[in-house]
């Protein structure tokens, strides 16, 4: 919330803050936290990317899975088919992503509402059937396992295989992403996409091209779950057709449902909030999937706006 | 390669009305709800979950086939009830939140039925001669126990006061409220049947294919697929694609590869949703 909406000195302070206390987590958590940490945080991108579409736009997509595995794809191919570094393997993740967005996207925003649901779980479908039967490329269910070479950043080069660095690496570029989508939201372009999710009608009336905005944020909400992807693959060394699966759009759903769509800190909230609590209970309880469902559908009934709207709500 | 096709041909018709009943649950709870029901694959696993139970219990197959949809529809009116009502009227809220009792369903059934798949045994076990090969006799019985149920339907839907209220509802469902029909009892009962219907496809459907805790999740978008092409609301659409379907599935699959076919179906789809977006017997 403070890192939301206050203006002037209070955002870089809670951000710097933060991003502060998250940066000194390697030094008093050990690997294993560093892993976990890691991994929210990448959970984390691939909620707000998919709030893009669904909390400022408002269409539910449920294909960002397709994004998410061809991001990991486009990490892990390169390297180990083509040689390639690790940089490349990086931006190629957010590319590659992309121009498939741009694909699904240009049909997909045709459709409205239920239609737009079933399509984007059809495409990914699609996409999921191919990863599973093009073993040679994909190595199917089974996935691919590789070794990350060294990011050469000019100044220094980083070690892939190091979990810290990893961390590290994941940390700064999930930030950037979140400023960037941030500065977005709240830009002109931005303001276009929220009167789409209002009023669709209307944005038409006044004159915007609302398909064109539609496909520009699906674009950018593929890129961006398709870096979340390649930032998976490479913190695990592993890529698989699995991750196009359209129910893992559903981590998504969860994570920006529960932390509450249309804000940028809810969906991450969701994602360390829901991941926690998967940790802690698996111990209790063998049945993560019953507990998020169980938080998911409570959330829906109870606090419809997520838990940071539920708060916002109160202040008002 | 002549008694491959026949079989082909009459497993397609076999799973096509086993399908078409499930897709029929579906496509009614949209029609009437408009609720894209992501639960529907979980409460056709369940239903074939709860049979299994009732045969461990007592080895009779035909009781499974009363007691399993009865408590799938008690579940259904539980989550009608309990969860759907107050958000009934937010399509995209219903999908998510499906989506969720979903997860919950599948994760009860892996705690307590386990992960591992079972078989049910065929209550018939006759076989009856194809060409030169057997087919099983219990086959046609339950593509004619699911025809028997779509009979039912039909004449529940069109010659009794319930189904012409349900119909009244899909016309125009300010008018029904008018002319004093108790649309939210009307919501609960197409729910309820829905997930009868879900889950008497599941327990026909389990002695032919394995019981576990995920079939629910290819089968639901097998569903979609229908009642799209069929036409979202045309509920005789989804019969007849359900079928046609299953049939070109079943005989494609002797020819290409399943996943070629599969891609074929799904590609069939984005085009109808593009092209025909009220399903291609839509008007």
């Amino acid at each position: 919330m403070l890192l939301d909406n206050r203006k002037g000195a209070a955002f870089p302070l809670a951000f710097g803050l933060l991003a502060a206390v998250l940066a000194a987590v390697p030094f008093f958590a050990d690997l294993f936290y560093q892993t976990f940490l890691t991994e929210i945080l990448v959970w984390a991108l691939f909620a707000i990317s998919f709030d893009l579409i669904f909390g400022y736009v408002g269409l539910l997509s449920f294909g960002q899975a397709l994004f998410f595995g061809l991001g990991g794809y486009a990490v892990a191919i390169p390297i180990l088919k083509l040689g390639l570094g690790t940089g490349s393997g990086l931006l190629l993740s957010v590319a590659v992503p992309a121009a498939f967005a741009a694909f699904v996207g240009f049909f997909s925003v045709r459709l409205t509402g239920i239609h737009f649901v079933i399509i984007t779980i059809i495409f990914a479908l699609i996409g999921s059937t191919v990863g599973e039967t093009w073993f040679s490329l994909t190595g199917g269910a089974d996935g691919l396992v590789f070794m990350a070479p060294p990011l050469d950043l000019g100044v220094a080069k980083l070690d892939m295989m190091d979990i810290r660095t990893t961390y590290y690496l994941v940390l700064a570029i999930v930030a950037l992403s979140y400023l960037f989508l941030r500065r977005m939201v709240r830009s002109p372009l931005g303001k276009v996409f929220i009167a789409i999710r209002e009023n669709e009608e209307r944005a038409r009336l006044i004159g915007y091209d609302v398909r064109r905005y539609k496909l520009l944020a699906f674009v950018i909400a593929g890129g961006l779950s398709g870096l979340a992807g390649g930032l998976y693959t490479l913190s695990l060394k592993y890529a698989s057709a699995t991750f196009l699966h359209w129910s893992v759009s559903g981590h998504a759903v969860v994570y920006t449902i529960v932390g509450g769509a249309g804000t940028l800190v809810g969906p991450m909230l969701g994602a360390g909030l829901i991941m926690s609590l998967e940790h802690y209970l698996v111990k209790l309880l063998q049945a993560t999937d019953l507990v998020v469902g169980a938080v998911l559908v409570s959330t829906l009934l109870l606090a419809p706006m997520g838990i940071v709207g539920f708060l916002r709500g109160k202040r008002k | 390669m002549a008694s491959n096709l026949a079989v082909a041909v009459l497993n397609g018709i076999v799973w096509g009305l086993i399908m078409a009943l499930i897709a029929l649950g579906l496509n009614l709870i949209f029609g009437l709800l408009h609720i894209i029901n992501m639960a529907h694959g979980a409460l056709y696993m369940l239903g074939a979950v709860f049979s299994w139970y009732v045969i461990e219990l007592t080895g009779n197959y035909w009781l499974a086939l009363c007691v399993a949809p009865l408590a799938v529809g008690l579940v259904g009116l539980a989550l009608e009830r309990g969860l759907l009502r107050t958000i009934e009227d937010q399509p995209l809220v219903t999908i998510i939140c499906t989506f969720g009792i979903m997860l919950v369903l599948q994760q009860l059934v892996l705690t307590y039925f386990g992960g591992t798949a079972r078989r049910i045994a065929l209550p018939i076990p006759g076989r009856i001669p194809l060409f030169d090969l057997q087919y099983p006799v219990m086959r046609i019985v339950i593509a004619a126990i699911s025809a028997a149920v779509m009979g039912g339907l039909w004449l529940f839907l069109n010659r009794t006061r319930y189904g012409l209220w349900m119909r009244a509802v899909v016309q125009d469902r300010e008018m029904a409220v008018a002319l004093g029909i108790p649309v939210h009892k009307v919501y609960m009962w197409t729910f309820v049947l829905g997930s009868v219907l879900a889950a008497f496809s599941g327990v026909l459907a389990a002695p032919i294919v394995s019981v576990d805790f995920m079939m629910g999740r290819e089968i639901l978008i097998m569903a979609f697929i229908i009642v799209i092409v069929g036409g979202m609301g045309n509920l005789w659409g989804s019969v007849v694609t359900a079928v046609v379907i299953s049939l070109i599935h079943g005989v494609g699959s002797i020819f290409v590869v399943p996943s070629t076919a599969t891609v074929f179906s799904l590609g069939f789809m984005i085009l109808v949703l593009l092209v025909r977006p009220q399903g291609l017997f839509g008007e």
